[in-house]
């Protein structure tokens, strides 16, 4: 961006007077229309050197909201794109009562229209300014790259000139929205504004943070669930050189003890030098497979009441063609690049944290508990976020942070390795669906039971003596999702959840729910279609009909949504048509389909490979179809689609997470298999508006890749892998 | 203790360091060159890849006394201003996502087209299985690899 002689000029006399220059559109956006409560969201200020600032009320994890929010207020304030400025908001402040977490694929969804309400606000007021001064009517003028323009007469102002004028104008309450055809941003494919700064390693992420006089920490942390520190012996690790204080620690998941030293490399050989006695805590048994098994039982347990219509029971029971299928999903870890992290400063009744975080408010929130101070004394930065997955919705690394720099007087950095990340995360947990249906005949209504056997928790991390009276909100919140959203239109449905928690700290990881219960739910319809001889697209539109609305109070499902995405990931991958004959390999196509929180569909195909002798399975291509309504940034969606994919991906056929002794036995990308370059498929996305609203797609691509894949590996072999991952050792015994 | 000297990014740097400290926390906390990231610790994501002359090298992976003497480029070198045809590839092909682990991937392409003008995608796919993406990326990648390689011959 040049500097212009003008905006040179204005940013001195700024500087002078110490004025801030410009208006500020606080609370604009006040109506929530669904609400009516008044909840602010945006903040703009436009200054009279014509820099637009925007306050992200989002963290970028790589979904792109530091570009999308700025494409929203550009089109609708008619800003100039390339200066409008993006600030990271912080909790409190301004900012308070204002929501920042970042989560439920909800970064476009819940900020759009708020902003829009407040960018249409500034828009009216600077137009008005600059009719006054024209001394004609508001109706005859437009803003547009910057400035207000008087159609008529051609003439224009830019918005620096008019701000000052602006701003003593009253805000008004409901501005008038742009017409959807009018934007010219918003449904264009825009690249991502910090990829500059990316590609250039000057972006910093929470590790890149530096203090003056910071000490950089790390944590010996307990060898089991439960486990509490006994005592330790620092004075091997005070003879490295570097190390500055060896303290325990005592908040957090993973408590333990800290070696504090002038640098990581210092506090890594601390840390490796230190002896620590602990005490065997309640969870030290715990063993993931044999909780896998006990979950199996779990399934004969009475559950809680999901989903129930008509009377499957008593059908069932005089049914003889019936099909049964039991579907385990591991434990799973998020994993991203950038491990936990937080650096805290506490001095004077003040503390600055500067996190990686999805979840700010809760950061402020503990640190100020933690240090016995109000919620204004904490000040939170948010850095940029290497992943976010949904582990970053959890503070539990920063308050680590807080309590030792509050013990030494100078700031702190901890690092979690990346085994402590591998070890002590909010893990996705497993989940087992037990499914029994009565095959569809003509004139014979379908009959579908299911068990639901799964953590009730996902939602909430620790388990706590609250689980009971969570359950209840649980089944009225429409959870299990994938179950209690189960969209198709069966006549006699029974669906029953059935709690199963371990001493497993559990967390949503990307599309919370929907892994394990998509999986079930559309590998069985492909089981159903198979032992029926249908068409398994064929059956799932035939399951989808009248194409209605499926009402489930907290939730609607659009069933003609749904059936459009298969129509076109039908017609996308030429579904139907033979594929080609390798001498070495079988060939097959598998699909899935899931609506993702009501708002965003996808459908999946799979081309599958595995070779004869069933040694190898190679995901050749995904072709994807999203429909999350209006494509705010399509090259963005697209991104999200293939990036959800691969996630997807690394969990059908990569690692998952084993527990023995209470401790997670993965410590690595070596063990815990992502999906790497030479198994990335061929991904094609394509794109359907659906609706005129915008609905998430950070996430909706996720669960559909998993039954996809293990159709088409029974479409290629006629091998039915129920348990994931799908592995050649899995093939040879199914 | 001990005083190694490196060459980093044209420059040289004096640093004071146990000897068995690796480049990588070197280069992060020492130099404050922090646009090569930790992401494993033990070689097998990739993030703190740099170049030692013309060859990747896992910063992670080798200690400052191996480094003592030799010559090394961060992503910070890689150009002045973001203008090497990988960084302008990334760019073009929007392939960052939470972007943490793409200085890493940017390093190993430039590495990857000083030696093999126009790789194809086996070539490609060979010299990344040593790094982790996990935003999934590496469609993207690929396509930028393939830009940039292109970009070069012309």
């Amino acid at each position: 961006m040049s500097v212009t002689r003008r905006s040179f000029l204005v940013k001195t006399v700024g500087a002078t007077t110490g004025l801030m220059i410009g208006f500020r559109l606080d609370c604009a956006a006040k109506i929530d229309e669904a609400t009516k409560v008044f909840s602010p969201n945006a903040f703009i200020e436009i200054s009279v050197n014509d820099e637009v600032r925007l306050w992200a009320t989002r963290s970028e994890m790589g979904q792109g909201v530091r570009t999308l929010l700025p494409m929203v207020l550009a089109d609708e304030l008619g800003a100039d794109w390339n200066r409008i400025i993006v600030e990271q908001a912080s909790p409190g402040g301004k900012f308070t009562g204002v929501r920042l977490r970042t989560s439920g694929s909800g970064s476009a969804v819940g900020t759009w229209r708020t902003l829009r309400v407040a960018a249409a606000a500034a828009r009216e007021m600077l137009i008005a300014a600059a009719a006054e001064r024209w001394n004609v009517p508001p109706s005859t003028c437009d803003t547009k790259n910057g400035g207000v323009i008087h159609r008529p007469s051609g003439r224009a102002i830019q918005f620096g000139e008019i701000v000052i004028a602006a701003a003593k104008l009253p805000v008004p309450k409901s501005p008038a929205l742009r017409d959807p055809k009018d934007f010219s941003l918003i449904g264009k494919p825009i690249r991502r504004l910090d990829g500059q700064a990316i590609v250039t390693g000057r972006a910093i992420y929470g590790m890149d943070v530096k203090r003056p006089e910071m000490l950089y920490a790390v944590l010996a942390r307990r060898p089991s669930f439960g486990a509490k520190l006994v005592s330790f012996d620092s004075e091997q690790a005070m003879r490295v050189q570097g190390v500055r204080h060896v303290l325990p620690v005592t908040t957090g998941i993973a408590t333990g003890v800290a070696v504090l030293a002038d640098g990581s490399w210092a506090a890594l050989k601390g840390r490796a030098a230190l002896k620590i006695r602990w005490s065997a805590g309640e969870g030290a048994a715990f063993d993931s497979d044999r909780f896998s098994a006990d979950m199996q039982r779990g399934a004969l347990l009475p559950g809680y009441p999901i989903r129930r219509a008509g009377a499957a029971e008593v059908e069932i029971a005089s049914s003889s063609r019936i099909i049964d299928a039991t579907y385990e999903y591991p434990f799973q870890a998020h994993a991203t690049l950038e491990t936990m992290n937080c650096t805290a400063d506490v001095r004077d009744g003040f503390c600055e944290i500067w996190a990686p975080t999805q979840c700010p408010e809760v950061a402020q929130q503990e640190t100020a508990k933690l240090l016995g101070i109000s919620e204004d004394k904490v000040r939170v930065n948010i850095t940029l976020l290497g992943g976010g997955f949904g582990r970053r919705l959890f503070a539990d690394y920063v308050p680590e942070a807080v309590e030792l720099s509050k013990a030494v007087g100078r700031p702190v950095q901890v690092l979690w390795t990346r085994e402590d990340d591998m070890k002590y995360g909010f893990f996705q947990p497993p989940d087992i669906e037990v499914l029994r249906a009565r095959l569809p005949d003509k004139g014979v209504p379908t009959v579908w039971i299911q068990k639901s056997v799964g953590s009730n928790l996902s939602m909430f991390g620790i388990p706590s003596e609250q689980d009971a009276k969570e359950l209840d909100r649980y089944a009225k919140d429409g959870s299990p999702w994938g179950v209690f959203d189960n969209p198709y239109n069966l006549t006699h449905l029974t669906a029953d959840f059935i709690p199963f928690n371990s001493p497993v700290p559990t967390g949503p990881w990307r599309s919370v729910e929907y892994p394990g219960t998509v999986f079930a739910r559309e590998s069985f319809i492909d089981e159903i279609a198979h032992a029926a001889g249908r068409d398994p697209i064929e059956l799932r539109l035939a399951f989808l009909e009248p194409g209605d609305v499926l009402d489930l109070k907290v939730q609607k499902v659009n069933r003609a949504r749904l059936q459009n995405v298969l129509h076109l990931a039908a017609a996308k991958s030429t579904w139907g048509s033979k594929l080609p004959t390798e001498k070495d390999w079988h060939l097959g196509r598998g699909v899935a389909c899931n609506v993702y929180s009501e708002d965003c569909y996808a459908a999946h195909v799979a081309e599958v490979a595995v070779r004869r002798d069933l040694s190898a399975i190679r995901v050749r291509k995904i072709i994807c179809i999203v429909d999350c309504g209006l494509a705010l940034n399509p090259l963005g969606i697209e991104g999200q689609a293939e990036s959800a994919i691969i996630w997807g991906l690394s969990s059908t056929l990569g690692g998952k997470i084993h527990f023995k002794n209470g401790q997670a036995q993965e410590t690595s990308y070596s063990d815990f298999e992502v999906i790497r370059m030479d198994n990335t498929p061929a991904i094609e996305i394509h794109i359907h508006q659906g609706a005129d609203s915008p609905g998430g797609f950070g996430e909706t691509a996720v669960p559909g890749v998993a039954p996809a894949v293990a159709n088409a590996v029974f479409a290629a072999c006629g091998k039915r892998v129920r348990r994931l991952p799908i592995t050649p050792e899995k093939l040879a015994m199914a | 203790m001990p005083n190694f000297n490196i060459l980093v990014n044209g420059s040289r740097r004096s640093v004071q360091c146990d000897a068995d400290t690796p480049l990588l926390w070197v280069l992060r906390d020492e130099l404050q060159l922090t646009g090569t990231k930790y992401g494993c610790g033990m070689g097998v994501c990739g993030a703190c890849t740099v170049h030692q002359e013309n060859r990747v090298v896992r910063s992670c992976q080798i200690s400052i006394h191996e480094a003592d003497g030799l010559s090394f480029t961060t992503i910070e070198g890689l150009s002045l201003d973001g203008s090497h045809p990988c960084q302008t590839a990334w760019i073009e092909e929007d392939v960052a996502q939470c972007g943490y682990c793409q200085t890493g991937m940017i390093m190993e392409a430039a590495a990857l087209l000083t030696k093999t003008a126009d790789p194809t995608d086996a070539q490609i796919d060979e010299m990344f299985s040593g790094h982790v993406c996990r935003c999934g990326t590496y469609q993207r990648i690929r396509k930028a690899i393939h830009r940039a390689a292109a970009s070069l011959r012309s």
